[in-house]
């Protein structure tokens, strides 16, 4: 084992003895923290409900990114084509952008209904703006040049978007999709613990109610191994999309 | 025997609108170069090159005048006929030097097998052949503008249009990237229309040098350069080099020549 992974090893098993001690001495009081032994018993007693709860909740988030990356790319492709409609879009994305959505989520309550699919539009809005932002953003940010030359080779308006254009903006659309996939999770939980019946969100708020706070920290848990999942997922995509741009920057 | 005439301009003007004003950039540009031969044009920066290059490769409309290539009239980009090099190489960063040679060909759907052969050919041409696999980023500016080069000669146009291609570069590699540049153009029988701001760089290189006014830029003089082929390093410090180029100077700017202009730089 290497010295680095000792070390934070040892780290993370003080931080374990620490919170397990101060909850064994009553320092806090068990309605404000649970131990790790008491989110053990809370996985033992129902753990099948909570891998239920995981996966119903990260099929809800893939989903929301998917339709958040392809919305927010083919939006922020069209906002950038143009100097004029990037002028016209440009503020309005970054102004929808900056509204409070949660206070929209009673309406999409109503109009999704309670079940998965008000979670996953949720998210999708949540992790569109950051996505179609970036997208414009990255297509308008370049030499202006590369669409001289495209156009002296003889592509299309299309071709210039997309064998050009879109290449160049990779980069920046990845950097939105880290922002997005942080807010689609935020979202979709978020939704499940306002109006739920499955799902992680919906655990924790109701063991809350329940004051077992050793699955409401369960359930924070994983919520933690989603973005974990999520952003593994994305540094994959990233290496694999951009590996021009970071030797780039490594030189 | 006279060889054939590859790009004609006849009065090309170009007039802006701004705020509902008409702002003339170029006046009546008149000018002929032949098959295989070396034009520069030269003038002070803000005089209308660049817009005259994008009118001379299709990318920009004139206002009024025509400019034919091949006796063929250019309305719109001919890539088959005129290719560019701009200032910045404008590689594709995510593609390797060979891919960025085929991209060209690529859109102008020629086979897989025949655009590799071709951009192999091409890149031995500029001397690159052991960089095929290489990314834009790792190779020096000059090796990016050759590499540029050699996409702009895969396309097989009858001219190439550059815009100030070693601009970005420290004057050393300029010059010599300079040199490369002719022996490139005397394996090939391209006619080259070459926009810089170096006056050693237009006259080194040149077989004819057009002169363009400040804005609203006009020709203001054709010189024909004497220097005998293979030029040579030592003919920049010739009297008759310094002479046409303190012509040039005074054309232009009606300023003295700097220290570094004097002294050949």
């Amino acid at each position: 084992m290497s010295r680095p992974t000792l070390v934070r090893l040892i780290v993370i098993v003080a931080i374990l003895v620490v919170w397990e001690s101060v909850r064994e001495l009553n320092l806090i009081g068990p309605l404000l923290l649970a131990s790790p032994s008491e989110i053990g018993a809370a996985f033992a007693k129902s753990w099948p409900q909570f891998l239920t709860a995981f996966q119903i909740t990260l099929v809800e988030i893939v989903a929301a990114l998917a339709i958040a990356l392809v919305l927010g790319v083919s939006v922020g492709l069209i906002a950038g084509s143009t100097v004029f409609m990037s002028m016209v879009s440009g503020p309005l994305l970054v102004s929808l952008f900056a509204v409070p959505l949660v206070t929209w989520y009673p309406l999409f309550m109503v109009w999704f209904g309670i079940g998965g699919a008000s979670k996953i539009a949720y998210g999708v809005v949540s992790g569109f703006f950051p996505v179609a932002i970036n997208t414009m953003n990255g297509i308008r940010n370049f030499d202006p040049q590369y669409v001289m030359y495209g156009r002296a080779i003889g592509c299309s308006p299309l071709q210039i978007v997309a064998r050009i254009l879109f290449p160049l903006a990779l980069p920046s659309i990845i950097a939105g999709l880290r922002i997005g996939v942080a807010l689609v999770i935020i979202g979709v939980i978020v939704a499940e613990m306002l109006g739920s019946l499955r799902g992680i969100g919906y655990l924790i708020t109701s063991y809350r109610n329940l004051y077992e706070i050793g699955g409401v920290y369960l359930g924070i848990l994983l919520s933690v191994l989603c973005a974990l999942l999520a952003n593994l997922g994305l540094s994959a995509l990233e290496r694999h999309f951009t590996r021009w741009r970071e030797m780039q920057m490594t030189q | 025997m006279t060889k054939p005439t590859v790009i004609e301009t006849r009065k090309v003007t170009k007039t802006y609108n701004v705020n509902a004003a008409p702002v003339p950039a170029l006046v009546d540009i008149s000018f002929a170069a032949e098959e295989n031969s070396f034009v520069s044009l030269v003038g002070p920066s803000g005089c209308g090159k660049s817009t005259l290059l994008q009118i001379l490769a299709g990318l920009i409309p004139s206002s009024s005048g025509e400019v034919l290539v091949d006796g063929m009239p250019v309305r719109k980009p001919m890539p088959d006929k005129i290719a560019v090099v701009f200032q910045d190489a404008t590689l594709l960063p995510w593609k390797t030097v060979i891919q960025n040679i085929e991209f060209p060909l690529e859109v102008q759907k020629v086979p897989p097998r025949e655009r590799r052969e071709c951009a192999r050919a091409m890149l031995s041409l500029v001397g690159l052949s052991d960089f095929a696999e290489r990314y834009p980023h790792e190779l020096s500016g000059g090796m990016r503008q050759r590499v540029s080069i050699a996409r702009g000669l895969a396309q097989n146009p009858r001219i190439i249009l550059m815009d100030e291609p070693f601009g970005a570069l420290d004057e050393q590699t300029r010059l010599k990237m300079g040199n490369e540049l002719l022996h490139i153009w005397s394996r090939t029988n391209k006619t080259i229309f070459l926009i810089t701001h170096s006056l050693t760089e237009a006259l080194f290189l040149s077989d004819t040098v057009l002169v363009m006014s400040q804005r609203p830029g006009r020709i203001v003089d054709v010189i024909k350069t004497a220097l005998p082929r293979p030029r040579t390093y030592d003919m920049i410090g010739s009297r008759e080099f310094g002479e046409a180029r303190n012509r040039i100077w005074e054309l232009i700017g009606g300023d003295e020549p700097t220290a570094a202009e004097r002294v050949g730089l």
